[in-house]
């Protein structure tokens, strides 16, 4: 077959980067703080009425303007959301069908069954009742407060919609995931964004991969919602909130290791980073803190002289959900269809280091995924890469640390003599809800703001 | 803050998929009409790929390292053709990458086929192999495991058999911890 011919159109297709809502495309803050919010529409005045006030709060991926550079605001509706604001039938059937049915539906698909099963979601995950969902991220209290205060002022005498849920969220002191480990490190690089990409051996992605309405990477236009101003420049979100159970994962660990090198070295083969962020690829042997903090190195490598995982096994968490060139020989997969961006942040008080037991305090990780592409992105990466082994040749392996492991999981760290496996991995992260969501472009706002059913 | 009631989360589904998986492995069999009067050229490029590095018969290196074999049958005087194999995973999560990789391999062979014009766009590839795809109505097999699992336990076999046939394995395998290797040394 022919390579698609109309992919070279897409390096003159100029990203409208001032349409495109901040938070699709530009890095967090660090450190950040910040707070999720769902609201309820029970009437769509009300809540077409809610966005014309959010919309000043939304920045593009250009503005330079307080208060829009105070803080990363991103928000978004789900499809219950969209109808609640009265969008059309025409338009809502134009959008992608796992969106249409939402998470909580798909949880089957998605492996969140059992305690992560949407009937112990909590509330109100996984009901209709979630129609927008609202992220603020700032880089201190003071500039998150001020963004805040305008929120509530938008929302306040506006009956027939309800703020029904609210997280707040800020980096842990130690920079670090309640697991411990630095994360958020690498993130595609968009072709036409202008912002730099974290791996030097990547190539950038075409901007249909993230944003609706440009050609991806497969050289066609992916399906944009309709009417084109409420599809073009948006973005589908997924949003999960993630209880980590640190405290078993340590237990775990602990039990498994002789010495705490070998816990940390477990720790770092389940993740395929050391705490600091090093990747096992560039040092196998020992955490290299300087390398971890080293924004120009910590994510510029590839697997393929480590095929085997002697270095880095092929199902630790980082190696699965980026498997980089270390599937290209097998011609069956195209990895560049399947990247994330990933706008993730930390809940939560951390485990005081050394705690074993159970604290009972809620803490975790808020999963942010923003792409063009529900099914073949974030729907891929969790059911083929993160849920299963088939793609490693282990089909009864799980992501050891993030995957629905049920107190049977294995995980093997190919090692020279003898390799070791891990037994009865219980598991570390619950699902405690989340949506699928949309972020349109700003002047989609705008239309939807004012919509005139 | 309200806290919201809730209604009933919607019951979980999972949809169908099409192609019979058993354990890790699904069934995958493509239907083809060969256009009219490229029945010669159609087996000519079967042929061509046949005696290519990799699907010689003893090569056992498929250019696709997820499945398991793979057979072109033409078919009611060549004016039909049948695409078989048995594909590591549930394939139709892999359409889109149907598109970028394999389906280039097999460019010289579709091209003689109805439905096919270079597959421009994933549409045209979902097409394409939706059109022709049937499942199956039986399927099994004689063992699990994927083709990586599988090719490790030949190299793993291979080893032992080299072992077995080293005057010192008898002293080696008497060892306790060898006794399951022991229990499949005697033939």
């Amino acid at each position: 077959m022919r390579p698609p011919t109309d992919v070279t159109a897409a390096t003159s297709i100029c990203l409208e980067l001032d349409d495109i809502q901040s938070g699709a495309l530009l890095e967090r803050p660090a450190p950040y703080v910040g707070t999720y919010l769902l609201f309820r529409v029970d009437d769509q005045h009300a809540g077409r009425e809610l966005v014309r006030r959010l919309h000043p709060l939304v920045a593009s991926c250009r503005t330079s303007s307080e208060p829009a550079r105070d803080a990363l605001v991103t928000l978004t509706f789900t499809y219950q959301g969209l109808k609640a604001l009265g969008v059309p039938r025409e338009s809502l059937d134009s959008f992608a069908p796992e969106f249409r049915q939402g998470m909580a539906a798909r949880a089957g698909e998605l492996g969140d069954v059992g305690e992560s099963s949407p009937v112990n979601w909590e509330r109100p995950f996984g009901t209709p009742e979630v129609h927008i969902a609202m992220a603020i991220l700032a880089r201190d209290v003071a500039r998150l407060e001020r963004v805040l205060e305008r929120e509530l002022r938008a929302h306040q005498n506006l009956p027939g919609v309800d703020l029904i849920w609210r997280q707040d969220c800020y980096q842990l002191p130690t920079g670090r995931t309640s697991f411990g480990f630095k994360d958020g490190i690498a993130q595609p690089a968009v072709e036409g964004s202008g912002i730099p990409g974290t791996n030097p051996k990547e190539r950038p992605l075409k901007p249909g991969e993230f944003i609706l309405g440009y050609p991806d990477e497969t050289g066609s236009l992916p399906p944009v919602p309709t009417p084109e101003v409420l599809g073009r420049n948006g973005t589908y979100v997924v949003f999960r909130k993630l209880h980590t159970r640190v405290a078993a994962y340590r237990h775990y660990l602990r039990a498994k290791a002789a010495s705490r090198e070998e816990e940390t070295l477990l720790g770092a083969k389940m993740v395929g980073r050391w705490q600091s962020g090093a990747p096992l690829a560039l040092s196998p042997e020992r955490d290299d803190p300087e390398l971890g903090a080293d924004p120009g190195r910590n994510n510029d490598f590839l697997y393929g002289d480590d095929l085997r995982g002697f270095k880095c096994p092929a199902g630790s968490h980082a190696r699965r959900t980026n498997p980089r060139d270390a599937l290209d020989h097998e011609m069956s997969v195209d990895v560049r269809l399947h990247r994330l961006i990933r706008r993730g942040t930390s809940y939560g008080p951390p485990l005081p280091e050394d705690i074993l037991e159970d604290d009972g305090v809620d803490r975790g990780i808020i999963f942010v995924f923003a792409g063009a592409h529900l099914k073949r992105q974030f729907e891929f990466v969790k059911t083929q890469w993160v849920n299963d082994g088939i793609f490693i040749g282990a089909p009864a392996e799980k992501d050891a640390l993030v995957g629905p492991n049920d107190g049977s999981g294995m995980f093997t760290i190919p090692q020279r003599p003898i390799r070791r496996r891990l037994q009865s991995l219980p598991p570390f992260v619950v699902t405690r809800g989340g949506e699928y969501c949309f972020a349109p472009g700003l002047r989609a706002l705008r239309w939807l703001a004012e919509l005139q059913p | 803050m309200p806290r919201s009631t809730g209604t009933t989360a919607t019951p979980a589904t999972v949809t169908p998929r099409p192609g019979v998986l058993v354990g890790s492995t699904s069934e995958f069999s493509l239907f083809f009409h060969v256009k009219p009067g490229h029945e010669e050229a159609v087996r000519e490029t079967i042929a061509t790929l046949q005696n290519s590095p990799g699907y010689r018969p003893g090569d056992y290196d498929l250019p696709i390292a997820t499945i398991h074999e793979a057979r072109f049958v033409l078919f009611d005087g060549d004016t039909r053709l049948l695409f078989a194999t048995s594909f590591d995973g549930p394939w139709d999560a892999y359409m889109e990458d149907f598109a970028s990789k394999p389906l280039q391999l097999f460019d010289a062979i579709f091209r003689h086929v109805e439905g096919y014009d270079g597959l421009p766009d994933v549409a045209a590839v979902r097409d394409f192999v939706l059109r022709a795809q049937v499942t199956a109505t039986g399927y099994g097999r004689n063992y699990g495991g994927t083709v990586k699992e599988i090719r490790k336990a030949l190299r793993v076999n291979n080893a032992f058999q080299r072992v077995l046939d080293d005057p010192a394995a008898l002293t080696a395998l008497q060892q306790p911890a060898m006794q399951p290797l022991l229990d499949e040394a005697a033939d």
